[in-house]
C-alpha cells in the first residue's frame, strides 16, 4: 500500500510540474564567486515568473506549470525571461544568448538545456524519447566513466535505455543510475529553492509639511513599529538602519542609526531616534519619511541568569540597558566624548593612565584579568592635564595658599631612550586650605616646582 | 519618621556611619558633597562605595570631571577600571544634565558622579526622580551649599587644617540627611590608604 501511495505522489508530481531550465555556458569562464553573484541576480529576475527557483551549475531552473495559465502559455514566459536575462547579460558584458528547455523533471530540463536543444517536453511519457536523442556528453561523468561508455559503443542516452539498470549500477555506480532515473522522473528530486534576501523599506508621505521634528516622531514611531513587526515575523533583528527625511527641492536628510547590539525592540529604536532628533537641525520642512534597513542580523533572545546575584561583576555589566545608554551617549555627543579609563604600564606619570574612546570589548568576558602593576607609592585620583608651576614665596612653596610637604620624595626617572626625558622628585603635600596635592621638583632643566594632581 | 528603618549601605568609615541615618549611604537618590575647593578628599569619601558598586557588577559614570581621572589611583583603590566610563563634555551644562538623568535611569550604572555648582530645585527634583526610577545613586560635587536643595543627603567636607592636624584627617559635616533633623559632624580619617 505504501508503494502505491509513493507511486501516486510521484505521478502527481510528474504530471503537475513543468521545469523551465536556463543554461548559461558563458558563465563557465568566470570565477565561482562571480558566478554565484550573477546567478543570484538572475534568480531575482526569474522570480517574476515563478516562485520556485533553484540553482544548478551555470543554470537556473524554475517551475512554470503553475504560472502557465496566468501568462497564457510557455512562449510568453520564455519571451519575458529572454528579455530580462538578455538585458542583464548585456549589462555584464557577456554574450546575451542562453540555452533553455522545459520538461516535467528538473534533471531532464537541465540535460536538455545543456545539450543546446531548446526543447519543450510537456508530457512525462515523452521524456524518454526526447532524452534518448541526447549525446552522453551532457551527463555529469568522470573520465573513467566516459571511457567505459565509449568502449561499450554508447554515444546517446537511448543506448543506455536499452541496458539493464542493475548492470549499469555495477559498472557505473548508483549515482549514474540515479541521475538518469531523476531525469526520467522515476525518483523524486528535491530542490533547494532560492529565497530572496530580506529587504525592508517603508515610507510615509506627509499630508502637509512639517518643520517640528517632535511632530514627526509619532510617524517615525509608526514606521518603526512596522519594521519591528517585519523583523519579528522573520525572526530577524537589525543593527543598522537609515531614516530619510525628504524635503521639497533639496537632498534628503539621512539619519544613520547604528546599534552595538542588534535589536528589534521598537522602544529602543524610538529612543535612539529621539536622541538623534534632539541634535538634528533640518534645512527645510519635511514632506516624507522613509525607513530602510541596511543590515539584518539573526535574532538571539537573551536569557536571564539563573542565579540572581552573580558573585563576580563580569557577568552582568554588559547587560543591554547599559549598552543602550552608551549608544545614546554616543549618538548624542559623538564617540570621542565617551571614554574608558585604563592603566598603562608606563613609568612616566602622565602616560600611566589612558583615556580611550569607549568600545565594547567582546573578549573581555572570558579573559582572566592579569594583575595590573601599579606603583606602591600614593597616586592621586585627579591629574592635571598640564602640570602647573608653583611659586616660592619667602622660602615657602605656594599655590593658592602656602604648601606644606607631608611625605616624599619619590624619585621618578625615565630612561633617555624612551623619548620622554623625565627626572622628578614627587611629594605628597597639603595646602593651607585643606587640599591634598601631588607636587614635584624637577631634577633637571630649570629645577622648578610643579603641581601635578589632587588627592581628591 | 520618614527615614527611620531605612537600611543604608555602609560608607566604609565607622565614624561617618554613626552620624548618618540608616547607618550609611542611601541605596538610591541624590547626594551633594560640598567642598570649598577640589582635592579635599571628596572622592576618598566615596572610594569604599565605589568599590562595592563595582563588585556588584555595576558601572560608575563620571560626567565631565574637572580633571583627568587617573587610572593608577583607581587600581590602587581596588576599583576595576573596566567598569568606569567618563563622559567628556566641553561646555554645555544641559548636556551634562541630560547624561546624568539618563545614567541615573540606567540600572547598571550604580553610581553617577557630576560636578555642577548651581542647579535649580526643579532640576534636582528631576534627577532625584531619575535616581529612584533607576535604583541608582547620584552624587553632585559642588563648592557652595544651597539651603533649599531637595537632595536627601548633603555633606560638607571642611578644612580642619592647623599646623599640628594630621594629614589624613578631615572634618565631615552631615548638613542634612533625610530621617534626621540635626546636623552632625565627625572627624574622619579619609586617607586610610594614603
Amino acid at each position: 500500500m505504501d508503494e502505491a501511495r509513493v507511486k501516486s505522489v510521484a505521478q502527481r508530481s510528474k504530471s503537475n510540474s513543468l521545469w523551465y531550465a536556463l543554461y548559461l555556458p558563458q558563465l563557465r569562464e568566470l570565477n565561482s564567486a562571480l558566478q554565484k553573484k550573477y546567478l543570484d541576480q538572475l534568480a531575482g529576475h526569474m522570480q517574476s515568473v515563478s516562485s520556485t527557483v533553484s540553482f544548478h551549475p551555470q543554470a537556473l531552473i524554475c517551475e512554470v506549470r503553475s504560472s502557465l495559465k496566468y501568462f497564457a502559455g510557455i512562449d510568453v514566459i520564455h519571451q519575458k525571461l529572454q528579455k530580462l536575462v538578455g538585458e542583464q547579460l548585456q549589462q555584464w558584458d557577456l554574450a546575451d544568448g542562453f540555452f533553455y528547455a522545459a520538461s516535467p523533471t528538473v534533471s531532464g530540463s537541465l540535460l536538455l538545456a545543456r545539450s543546446g536543444h531548446n526543447a519543450l517536453v510537456y508530457r512525462p511519457e515523452n521524456l524518454r524519447s526526447a532524452l534518448g536523442q541526447l549525446s552522453t556528453d551532457v551527463l555529469d561523468l568522470n573520465k573513467e566513466q566516459r571511457r567505459r561508455l565509449l568502449n561499450m559503443g554508447i554515444r546517446h542516452l537511448r543506448d543506455i535505455w536499452r541496458l539493464p539498470s542493475d548492470g549499469l549500477c555495477k559498472r557505473f555506480g548508483s549515482n549514474f543510475v540515479n541521475q538518469l532515473n531523476k531525469a526520467l522522473g522515476k525518483v523524486a528530486e528535491p530542490t533547494l529553492n532560492y529565497i530572496p534576501p530580506p529587504a525592508f523599506a517603508a515610507s510615509y508621505d506627509l499630508p502637509y509639511e512639517l518643520e517640528n521634528l517632535n511632530q514627526l516622531l509619532p510617524i517615525a514611531d509608526e514606521l518603526l513599529a512596522q519594521l519591528c513587526d517585519f523583523l519579528r515575523r522573520r525572526d530577524l533583528s537589525t543593527s543598522s538602519l537609515v531614516l530619510f527625511l525628504r524635503h521639497e527641492k533639496r537632498d534628503s536628510t539621512e539619519i544613520n542609526i547604528g546599534l552595538r547590539m542588534a535589536s528589534r525592540s521598537q522602544q529602543h529604536l524610538t529612543l535612539l531616534l529621539e536622541t538623534h532628533f534632539d541634535k538634528l537641525s533640518i534645512p527645510a520642512p519635511v514632506v516624507a519619511v522613509k525607513i530602510e534597513v541596511k543590515e539584518f542580523d539573526a535574532f538571539f533572545a537573551k536569557s536571564d541568569s539563573l542565579l540572581k546575584n552573580e558573585p563576580s561583576g563580569s557577568a552582568s555589566y554588559s547587560d543591554s540597558n547599559l549598552i543602550q545608554f552608551i549608544e545614546q551617549l554616543q549618538a548624542r555627543f559623538g564617540d570621542s566624548h565617551v571614554k574608558s579609563v585604563s592603566n598603562a604600564t608606563q613609568h612616566c606619570p602622565e602616560y600611566a593612565s589612558l583615556q580611550l574612546n569607549y568600545k565594547e570589548k567582546p573578549n573581555r568576558r572570558g579573559r582572566i584579568a592579569k594583575p595590573i602593576e601599579v606603583s606602591a607609592n600614593p597616586r592621586p585620583l585627579w591629574l592635571l592635564q598640564e602640570p602647573k608651576q608653583l611659586n616660592i614665596n619667602k622660602g615657602r612653596l605656594f599655590y593658592r595658599k602656602p604648601i606644606a610637604i607631608v611625605s616624599g620624595p619619590e624619585r621618578i626617572e625615565t630612561h633617555w631612550w624612551s623619548g620622554i626625558d623625565v627626572c622628578r622628585d614627587y611629594y605628597v603635600a597639603r595646602e593651607h586650605n585643606g587640599s591634598r596635592l601631588w607636587i614635584y621638583h624637577e631634577k633637571n632643566g630649570k629645577r622648578n616646582w610643579y603641581l601635578h594632581g589632587f588627592f581628591a | 519618621m520618614a527615614g527611620q528603618g531605612v537600611q543604608g549601605r555602609s560608607t566604609g568609615y565607622p565614624q561617618l556611619d554613626a552620624i548618618l541615618p540608616g547607618r550609611g549611604w542611601p541605596e538610591r537618590g541624590l547626594m551633594e558633597v560640598i567642598t570649598p575647593h577640589w582635592g579635599m578628599g571628596e572622592l576618598q569619601l566615596l572610594i569604599p562605595l565605589m568599590r562595592s558598586i563595582v563588585e556588584q557588577g555595576k558601572w560608575i559614570l563620571w560626567i565631565s570631571p574637572p580633571y583627568l581621572l587617573y587610572a593608577p589611583a583607581l587600581v590602587q583603590a581596588g576599583i576595576n577600571t573596566d567598569q568606569v566610563l567618563v563622559v567628556k563634555l566641553d561646555t554645555s551644562c544641559k548636556d551634562a544634565l541630560w547624561s546624568m538623568e539618563k545614567a541615573l535611569q540606567t540600572e547598571n550604572c550604580g553610581l553617577v558622579l557630576a560636578w555642577q555648582n548651581w542647579l535649580p530645585t526643579k532640576v534636582l527634583r528631576r534627577l532625584q526622580l531619575a535616581a529612584n526610577t533607576g535604583d541608582t545613586l547620584g552624587v553632585l560635587f559642588k563648592h557652595h551649599d544651597s539651603e533649599h536643595s531637595p537632595s536627601p543627603v548633603r555633606l560638607k567636607i571642611e578644612d580642619s587644617y592647623s599646623e599640628n592636624a594630621g594629614f589624613n584627617e578631615s572634618e565631615v559635616t552631615v548638613i542634612k540627611a533625610r530621617g534626621d533633623f540635626r546636623s552632625r559632624s565627625a572627624t574622619i580619617n579619609l586617607y586610610q590608604q594614603a
